[in-house]
């Protein structure tokens, strides 16, 4: 039996599909998992219950019930609006987090596809999100979408850079762009390296919080000025798509910089071959830290206005990624 | 002839110059909107984030209280002006009664009188709570909401117990204060007192919103982002806002030390001990700070007049039953949580006023809108307009 | 606590002297009613009184400004038990920030075409309360910078606070006059006026 479901997988078009449809259910069921975290732990830093009918006293059941809530509503278009653009813009968000998930090892040879870029693919497609945001902005006919898609532009784009930057460090660390390649690496050194690049880690955070566009850095949805920014005009399961790229992209985010910084799916008193197993748990229990930790910053900080975001962008975040990247370079070639 | 020697020579000397065109943009804040409170539009010029001429739009809420005071009698307009600021309720009651018992020449009893301090000070906590909720959620914070309301809310209860009613309290009489009869058969036609147990438990809650206060100033005070988005923003000078009409809060963070309570006697705040709460800049963070600090001088106020109440007395001057107030013309005004609020009553002997100018705090804080909000960012706007805290309600009456 | 209200006769009330002294540096007549200084000026000197308010009595603070409209002849409410002179009256009160003395100053404008001088070079913020005024009551402030309605919309049709303006909901139903507001009544003494 096992024999023919490996023969079977061993076919590409078969391991494909698989894998697709894996994708495909992991990230609803993340974005669902991480919404009512969210929805629980805000609740609790704010002396309430939260989520409490849906599903028994737990309230389990919420985000189901808004999924479907999302999905029998009615398509609203506005009529100004420019269609296509305007029904492209949610698939492209959708589009830019799905494919992150590719490249992130679970557990030794438990990735979808390990690339050797992997690292460098990653963050190039999480840019697409940024385009898809845009067109979001400017499609809806509405002054005050276009106002958050414009801020939204000027913040994402200026966010990319100390993102990109603060990787950097990690790679020059393990010697190469392969996100497994990396973890490997933190293994035969024997220290995750947040350690020796807790600036790298630290920009990495901040950056990431900007590119999801979370309070702090939340102005492109400035929902007590711009009702609700670029994504105004969408409703329904259109909205749904915003809604769960967000937490996707939390989760892969957070992924992504406990692969590179905290170990990924390793920790150092775990034996290496009980990884294959324990490597997927390990690496959710960081990932849930990560996102627990952006889920706290939300609900404690006011938000930046969008020109003391864009100096601590440009003035304060790139100026030490550089000087990271430097001093990182120089050690490793010194020792 | 034109030769290629001299078409490079014009061209190298050519001065171009490139204007970019940022197109200007009307943006219409407003009248429904999460952050104006209430139905205020501001009709804003913008260009990218930059606005440079704001007309603030009023009138969506104007309900007519002079006119319709004209055809009503003392205590039916008492139960018609606490609607004004629905914020702080029972606030807005006081100098009107006030006024009427000037003119009257009426001595409200002292116990009355202690009451009246205590729930006039509540509802200035009340209000100040109010700000401290909803003012940081306008910059994004949305924790401070639920710590402000849940104390609020235990305020309330406590005025509710008392007056019968959380917002409009209609609880002030000509002459002093008249509690609720009783509900049973025995007691339907006495007034009863305050409720047993109530000196007690509001002292208990104002200790409560004392530790609130501290939390709050924990959570928003110390925070970076908070006071970036704050401080050195929408600085009002302090001439600027005199010839303005800007008072109470915002007036006093600007430096001017100039308390209602101190300076006129409506009610008896010479007996207690408190200071005025002055700001250094004028800028939103000191408008935001200078009301923290007064709800800790309020509850102090609380305290020392359930301290100091006489344990029994009269609630209630004796007052005819009809009330006719004889001619005269008199303006008394009264610290509101939201500035200085007055009445001008012109009586010419009749149960109602001939004419009765309201002069609300908020109509004149915001009627510098368009001055402070030349020239900001946009959402500057927002954080400008929340720490100004006024209440539609009171600006349009 | 309520104070006694002016005894001109037994005691010199404590605003007395600060009251003559006012009128005097502006040249009106001063009155104490129930504590409240009213200083009557004439119609053609208002904005040099206001003027000479802020500068020299140091009363920097602007309160409020309205009018009352003095008419024997009213649409709403009771009319006036003596008959006066009719006019509009306009007010305007301005206070100082150390000591809170406070003056409503007080001016007479005919009841037909009223119009005055705008104190808006003054105190900037009688911009607001003067185009309430006008709007409530038909006076024209002569150089005001902002013309227009505040509180109304654009179409509407007369000026609500005169006492010729009538109240829609009395014109259903008459004014009840003088009810014993202290007991419950069996129907409800407030009427819900015009929305």
């Amino acid at each position: 039996m096992t024999q023919f479901i490996t023969d079977m997988f061993s076919n590409f078009w078969v391991s494909l599909g698989g894998k697709l449809l894996l994708v495909a259910l992991m990230v609803p069921l993340i974005g669902m998992l991480l919404g009512f975290a969210e929805m629980k732990l805000s609740a609790k830093m704010q002396s309430r219950v939260g989520p409490y009918f849906a599903g028994g006293r737990w309230g389990w059941a919420q985000l189901i019930a808004d999924g479907v809530k999302f999905f029998q509503k009615e398509d609203l278009i506005p009529e100004d609006a420019d269609r296509p653009v305007f029904k492209a813009a949610p698939i492209l968000v959708l589009v830019g987090t799905l494919a992150l998930f590719v490249v992130i090892p679970f557990g030794p040879g438990l990735v979808f596809q390990d690339l050797s870029v992997g690292i460098f693919y990653a963050l190039a497609i999480a840019s697409i999100g940024t385009i898809g945001v845009l067109m979001a902005g400017w499609s809806s006919a509405n002054k005050y979408s276009l106002m958050g898609g414009l801020r939204a532009a000027g913040q994402l784009i200026a966010y990319e850079l100390p993102l990109v930057l603060a990787v950097v460090g990690s790679v020059i660390m393990a010697g190469t762009m392969s996100m497994s390649g990396i973890v490997e690496a933190q293994i035969s050194a024997g220290f995750p390296f947040v350690l020796v690049q807790f600036v790298g880690f630290g920009i990495f955070m901040v950056a990431a919080l900007a590119e999801l566009s979370r309070i702090p850095f939340d102005m492109p949805i400035a929902e007590s000025e711009l009702v609700m920014g670029y994504v105004t005009e969408y409703s329904g399961f259109r909205f749904l798509f915003f809604f769960l790229a967000e937490y996707a992209n939390m989760f892969t985010m957070s992924a992504i910089a406990a692969t590179l910084f905290l170990g990924g799916y390793w920790l150092p008193f775990v034996p290496e071959s009980t990884l294959e197993f324990a490597g997927p748990l390990i690496l959710i229990g960081k990932v849930f830290l990560l996102t627990f930790t952006m889920i706290w910053f939300r609900w404690t900080f006011p938000r930046f206005r969008e020109d003391q975001l864009q100096t601590l962008a440009w003035k304060v975040l790139i100026p030490l990624a550089l000087a990271n990247i430097a001093i990182t370079a120089t050690l490793k070639v010194v020792l | 002839m034109v030769t290629d020697t001299d078409l490079v020579r014009h061209l190298s000397e050519a001065q171009v110059s490139v204007e970019l065109q940022t197109e200007e943009m009307t943006l219409n804040i407003g009248p429904q909107h999460p952050s104006t409170h209430g139905v205020l539009r501001l009709v804003a010029r913008v260009s990218g984030e930059r606005c440079f001429d704001v007309k603030p739009v009023i009138g969506y809420m104007h309900r007519g209280y002079e006119k319709l005071s004209e055809v009503r009698t003392y205590p039916q307009i008492t139960a018609l002006i606490n609607r004004i600021d629905w914020v702080s309720g029972y606030a807005n009651e006081i100098p009107f009664i006030v006024a009427a018992e000037k003119l009257m020449d009426v001595e409200v009893p002292e116990r009355a009188q202690y009451i009246r301090v205590i729930l006039t000070e509540m509802a200035r906590v009340s209000s100040h709570l109010v700000f401290m909720a909803s003012y940081p959620l306008e910059l994004g914070a949305a924790t401070p909401l639920f710590f402000a309301l849940r104390d609020r809310e235990r305020v309330l209860d406590l005025i509710e117990g008392v007056t019968g009613g959380r917002f409009h309290p209609n609880f002030n009489r000509i002459g002093g204060v008249k509690p609720n009869a009783g509900s049973g058969p025995t007691t339907k036609k006495t007034p009863q007192d305050l409720p047993a147990g109530f000196l007690g438990e509001t002292n208990d809650a104002m200790n409560v919103v004392l530790d609130t206060c501290e939390e709050i100033e924990d959570l928003v005070a110390g925070n970076e982002i908070f006071r970036a988005r704050t401080k050195g923003i929408g600085v009002l000078p302090a001439e600027v806002g005199a010839a303005f009409g800007v008072s109470g809060p915002n007036l006093r963070a600007s430096g001017v030390k100039f308390d209602l309570r101190k300076v006129e006697d409506y009610l008896p705040y010479d007996k207690f001990d408190f200071d005025v709460v002055v700001g250094e800049n004028g800028d939103c963070w000191d408008r935001w700070w200078v009301r923290l600090e007064e709800i800790r001088e309020s509850v102090k106020i609380i305290q020392q007049a359930i301290d100091g109440i006489p344990p029994s007395g009269p609630l209630q001057a004796k007052v005819p039953k009809v009330i006719k107030v004889p001619k005269g013309e008199t303006y008394v005004r009264a610290e509101n949580p939201k500035g200085e609020m007055g009445y001008y009553i012109v009586s010419d002997g009749g149960p109602g006023p001939y004419r009765l100018k309201i002069r609300s705090a908020s109509f004149s804080n915001i009627s510098m809108l368009s001055w402070i909000l030349e020239g900001v960012l946009v959402p500057d706007i927002i954080a400008i307009m929340g720490s100004l805290d006024f209440v539609l309600g009171d600006v349009d009456r | 606590m309520t104070s006694s209200p002016s005894d001109t006769e037994a005691t010199v009330h404590p605003l007395q002297e600060f009251a003559d002294s006012a009128a005097e540096t502006v040249g009106g007549e001063a009155e104490i009613q129930f504590d409240t200084i009213k200083l009557r000026v004439s119609a053609d000197k208002w904005v040099d009184a206001l003027t000479t308010a802020r500068d020299d009595l140091d009363l920097v603070f602007f309160s409020w400004l309205s009018a009352i409209d003095w008419a024997n002849d009213v649409e709403a409410g009771d009319p006036l038990k003596e008959e006066i002179e009719e006019r509009i009256e306009l007010l305007c009160t301005v206070s100082d920030l150390t000591e809170g003395r406070r003056v409503t100053f007080s001016t007479d404008l005919p009841t037909k075409k009223p119009s005055v001088d705008s104190i808006v070079e003054v105190y900037v913020g009688a911009n607001w309360h003067e185009r309430e005024t006008a709007e409530m009551f038909g006076i024209t402030f002569e150089g005001h910078p902002d013309p227009g309605p505040l509180y109304l919309p654009e179409s509407f049709l007369g000026n609500p606070l005169k006492k010729s303006f009538p109240l829609l909901s009395r014109e259903v139903k008459p004014w009840p006059g003088s009810v014993d507001v202290e007991a419950m009544p069996e129907k409800p003494s407030t009427e819900n006026p015009e929305a």
